[in-house]
């Protein structure tokens, strides 16, 4: 039976790796300034479906993967950490021991720390690691943004999907 | 959508040991950080460049400074005015616009983050992604980590594929109203269907895979399939050699 398990564990992570993935390189909503990628959206689906070890694998491998292909290889680690620890911190805040409706308050504290995790994470990384202070400031306001647009569609996603396909729930871990 | 990083070519960092060429990509990643002089970290720069030229071709080499140029030029603007202590280098009256410190710190940064994207770079264009993968299980990457790699190898082109359908066929059920002018808010609502229908499918796929995965003996001792070795490398310990030996030699010679 834990046999069977570790397989439904490692099918679920590589899927979901691959969500991220697509999502952070394929959907992109051009904007004024630039283009806003969904990753976050991935992440927060994630994290609110299928709790926090399921999240933080696939969020940091997945965006650290995305990094790797757009010619970014620099930026994994740093994306590996930070989304990881998005998708890890946004799960454990939802997480739910029975299938009651998460409290509108959960969602929002949820919404702040994620919103946090990614624009200071970047912020700290980035400053340290590579960019320096002015260029890893002048990125917050748009991670702020990116990762707000996240969490937002990222919980509409996640009921939508529990609606249209309700094993769902069985596959979370 | 492309997930191959690899540059096709016979250069000799093709023909490196991918093990040796990881560890190498890690100490000159080391080594940009630890105190060298600034000549040194430049040196090191058109040396990683050069190599890379010879190696993946200039056109590369070209597309990969174009990728980090926005960024690099934001660093170099403004990174100098955020050190106002040390010597005045420019000024306007009586107000110090750049100092000296913060021109050498803008440089030494630009230098660095340049530094590092080309080692990054030249590991993922010279290796292809199975021989990464094997370099890193050889470092001791457990067995569940590179198959749940592998396997999202596998399943990008495919979720990516049933994206682009479902977002066509959603286009052609809405008619002319998606090429209206709409705001981004609005953009966002309308992709909400969309990847509701894309996740479903990708969801659907988990349950055969780990079907697939147990018919294929995952969780059994001796498994039915296992990763093939990094053998038809045949100067490994060369390689490892050099990798070891030149940022070594780099950090004596230009250590500050």
């Amino acid at each position: 039976m834990e046999k069977n398990r570790n397989a439904l564990k490692v099918a679920v992570v590589a899927v979901l790796t691959a969500v991220v993935v697509v999502f952070t390189m394929i959907v992109r909503i051009p904007t004024a300034k630039g283009y806003i990628n969904l990753c976050d959206v991935a992440i927060c689906f994630i994290a609110f479906t299928f709790g926090p070890w399921s999240a933080f694998i696939a969020a940091g491998l997945g965006t650290a993967l995305a990094d790797l292909f757009s010619g970014y290889a620099q930026w994994a680690p740093i994306s590996f950490v930070v989304h990881g620890l998005e998708g890890l911190l946004v799960a454990l805040i939802v997480r739910q021991k029975d299938s009651v409706t998460i409290p509108f308050v959960t969602k929002i504290l949820a919404g702040i720390v994620c919103m946090a995790t990614v624009s200071l994470g970047y912020f700290a990384l980035s400053a340290i690691f590579i960019s320096g202070v002015s260029v890893a400031a002048a990125e917050i306001p748009w991670n702020l943004l990116q990762s707000g647009v996240g969490v937002v569609l990222g919980l509409a996603l996640a009921a939508a999907v529990k609606r249209a396909y309700p094993p769902v729930r069985s596959l979370a871990w | 959508m492309t997930t191959n990083t690899f540059v096709a070519g016979d250069g000799f960092l093709y023909r490196m040991d991918p093990r040796a060429k990881i560890m190498a990509m890690l100490l000159v990643c080391v080594f940009l950080f630890l105190g060298i002089t600034l000549e040194g970290l430049y040196a090191t720069v058109v040396l990683l460049i050069l190599v890379g030229s010879v190696n993946t071709g200039i056109q590369h080499t070209g597309r990969t400074f174009k990728s980090i140029l926005p960024m690099l030029i934001f660093m170099v603007l403004f990174m100098p005015f955020n050190v106002r202590g040390g010597e005045s280098l420019i000024s306007i009256g009586s107000f110090t616009l750049i100092t000296r410190e913060g021109a050498l710190q803008a440089a030494r940064l630009g230098g660095r983050f340049i530094g590092i994207t080309y080692a990054c770079t030249l590991l993922f264009a010279t290796t292809p992604m199975t021989d990464v993968m094997l370099g890193l299980r050889w470092y001791r990457l457990p067995y569940k980590a590179s198959l749940v790699v592998t396997l999202a190898f596998t399943y990008i082109p495919f979720i990516a594929d049933s994206f682009i359908q479902i977002t066509e066929s959603h286009r052609l059920r809405e008619g002319g109203d998606l090429e209206k002018k709409r705001s981004v808010f609005k953009r966002l609502k309308d992709l909400l269907p969309t990847l509701t229908s894309a996740l479903v499918v990708a969801l659907r796929s988990i349950p055969y895979l780990a079907m697939s995965l147990e018919q294929r003996g995952f969780g059994r001792k001796e498994k039915r399939t296992s990763y093939h070795s990094l053998d038809s490398y045949r100067h490994t310990f060369t390689d490892f050699l050099i990798s070891f030996t030149i940022p070594i030699v780099l950090w004596l010679i230009f250590k500050a």
